[in-house]
């Protein structure tokens, strides 16, 4: 015990001495979730402003008959209509516009006829500026059909109600709350894992094949301590700094959104999202706030996943012969772990069963998810726990066992 | 019992046989060779005795603790410095002591007067506060020493202590094996620089291609190759051609 208890406190001695190590600690979780915040609302605000101000370009045949409908988008704010010679796609191809419209002849003569027009609008769908434009236009030639609509219908002496029947009102009875940990659980869970790895990592290579490379290994070995009191002593110092790196990286995140709130944050999956109004709702209200179960229970899944993570790469950089290696197994390593929960982040609505709870770090994440919106399953929680537990006991004596090996040790 | 016996000690690595049935015995007060060229197998011996390798067949005794049964024993009672000579760069000197004397059950004012006492004996208690990191080879080479003896053993092992080191780094580390042997322990030398064994060892055993061809004062082996000096013994004994050996 006193051994385990001499090698964690001289690891942490050694390496926090060591820059690269309070870099990997400290500086980087402290910095970089704020400037992730900060530059993310950044971005996402002047995505937003920029496309809400940018006019749209529309170009139109030169020669083509002044229509009323042209005359009704030169109207409007931020619409542009510019005549172009030899056709609209060739303005767009040469930057002139970002999306044409194609009037044909006869479109003013079937308006007045009642009988359907057809108008066709040229895009480049790789192009934002053009998708933008495209939205901008689609409701302006909306509002010009829904006028051509109503004095049709006054003309006939019917009135226009008739049409709608039905309105709809939306009402959310999610709480600022409930909204809040939706949006927190899309991305907390991910500051936690890649914190419970990186904070963990360099020192997991320095005490491990860094020994081996400074060529301090065998006169550890030497000594009377047993090889599984030096891998628990590196192993807890693994865990120390990993802690330490998951625990600042949560505080500045929670320091980050009392100051920015979380509207960036959510605003950035508002595009494309289903989910997106529900979240936007919830960065509006910017109201979030963590019962202290939830936090109790986070602590608790990211300690036991820190445990999980420091004994995987301390088995993996005790089998490498030097630091390089080290970090060449590491590497892909990483990815295994990250992919799984990035792809169970991207399932929106997904209902895990009780055996994904099995599986580690999913696991780690589902729980994540349920504590920030208030939910505690104890099945869960417990099969998670076990989960975690059994494979940090694994790893460890995997270490061990390699500590043990002759050729790992001496080739 | 001497305090180290080797009986029939054997190690292969697959299958190349880097020791094979070794067997010697060495006792306190002595200085013992262990000669060869490189790759005999002396540090595959010595690590074997060291209990960081286990042998495939044979076993020794250090202090009469058997290396395979009783290894934390061994481990207790030996000192070993390695011809790697790593030290934790970021820490002192006097941590890089501590730290060692920790891990072989040293603690507090017991470990601070050993510290202070081997420091005094190697002469660097000038710069034991520095980081070893800004330590001279000679100054890491008297730190290596100190670490192995901080827990004061019976039996010292040197592996090609000399190797890297100039004139005067030597010079302290052979007058240290000295002070070693008028203490009462017994000092192992492994080397291939006859010179040192030459001047330094009582007894010696050539082992060459992991075996023992002999084992004798080096006077003796002197008169029975009928040679002035050891490195000519040595030379006759594992058949070699003078003029051929490069080294």
């Amino acid at each position: 015990m006193k051994t385990i208890l001499t090698i964690w406190k001289k690891e942490l001695k050694d390496n926090i001495r060591d820059r690269r190590t309070l870099m990997a600690m400290i500086l980087m979780p402290l910095v970089l979730m704020p400037a992730l915040l900060i530059g993310m609302d950044k971005l996402v605000n002047y995505q937003r402003e920029r496309s809400k101000e940018r006019t749209a370009r529309v170009a139109v045949d030169k020669d083509a008959s002044a229509s009323a409908l042209i005359d009704f988008l030169k109207s409007q704010k931020k619409i542009e209509v510019i005549g172009v010679e030899g056709g609209p796609e060739k303005g767009i191809r040469d930057g002139k516009a970002d999306i044409g419209i194609i009037v044909p002849a006869d479109f003013q003569d079937r308006i007045k006829s009642g009988a359907p027009a057809r108008i066709t609008l040229v895009q480049d769908s790789t192009k934002m500026e053009s998708q933008e434009s495209l939205a901008k236009v689609n409701l302006a030639v909306s509002a010009f059909s829904g006028r051509i609509i109503e004095g049709r219908l006054n003309s006939s002496g019917v009135d226009n109600r008739l049409l709608t029947p039905i309105t709809m009102a939306t009402k959310d009875i999610s709480t600022a709350e409930e909204r809040g940990g939706f949006g927190l659980g899309f991305f907390l869970p991910f500051f936690v894992i890649i914190w419970a790895i990186v904070g963990g990592q360099y020192i997991a290579i320095d005490v491990s094949a860094g020994e081996k490379e400074r060529k301090t290994l065998e006169a550890l070995l030497l000594t009377p301590a047993k090889r599984l009191e030096i891998v628990l002593g590196k192993f807890f110092a693994v865990s120390t700094t990993a802690v330490v790196s998951v625990v600042v990286s949560l505080t500045s995140l929670y320091v980050a959104l009392k100051v920015f709130g979380l509207g960036p944050m959510t605003g950035a999956l508002e595009s494309g999202q289903a989910q997106g109004k529900a979240l936007a709702a919830a960065g509006a209200d910017a109201a979030f706030s963590i019962e202290p179960l939830a936090i109790l229970v986070m602590l608790g899944v990211g300690l036991l996943l820190v445990l999980m993570f420091s004994a995987i790469l301390l088995s993996i950089a005790i089998f490498a012969k030097s630091f390089k290696e080290a970090q060449n197994y590491i590497g892909p390593a990483y990815l295994v772990a990250i992919m799984p929960a990035v792809v169970m982040n991207a399932m929106f609505g997904f209902k895990p069963t009780d055996w994904f709870y099995a599986i580690p770090i999913v696991n780690a994440m589902l729980l994540f998810k349920e504590a920030l919106m208030g939910s505690y399953v104890v099945s869960h929680i417990l099969i998670t726990a076990v989960t975690l537990i059994v494979f940090a006991i694994i790893a460890i004596l995997v270490a061990g066992r390699i500590y043990s090996q002759e050729k790992v040790l001496f080739r | 019992m001497p305090m180290l016996v080797a009986e029939g000690l054997t190690k292969k690595f697959n299958d190349v046989l880097a020791v094979d049935r070794v067997g010697f015995e060495a006792d306190a007060g002595e200085i013992f060779g262990l000669l060869g060229p490189n790759g005999a197998g002396k540090t595959t011996t010595i690590r074997l005795i060291a209990t960081v390798l286990s042998p495939t067949e044979g076993t020794a005794w250090v202090c009469g603790f058997d290396i395979v049964e009783e290894s934390q024993e061994v481990r207790r009672n030996i000192g070993v410095l390695t011809t790697d000579i790593g030290a934790y760069d970021r820490l002192t000197g006097r941590e890089n002591l501590r730290y060692f004397g920790e891990l072989y059950g040293i603690y507090g004012d017991r470990l601070e007067k050993r510290v202070k006492e081997i420091g005094e004996l190697l002469e660097i208690l000038d710069f034991i506060d520095r980081p070893a990191g800004g330590y001279s080879t000679g100054m890491k080479q008297k730190l290596a020493i100190a670490r192995s003896v901080i827990h004061d053993p019976s039996v010292i092992i040197f592996d090609e202590p000399t190797s890297g080191l100039d004139v005067l780094a030597s010079q302290t580390v052979l007058g240290f094996m000295k002070k070693a042997k008028e203490m009462g322990k017994l000092v192992v030398l492994s080397t291939h620089q006859m010179s040192d064994a030459e001047r330094l060892c009582d007894r010696a055993a050539i082992i060459h291609k992991g075996k023992i061809l002999t084992v004798d004062t080096i006077a003796n082996l002197k008169e029975a190759t009928g040679s002035a000096h050891l490195e000519d013994a040595f030379l006759e004994l594992v058949g070699a051609e003078p003029v051929k050996v490069m080294r």
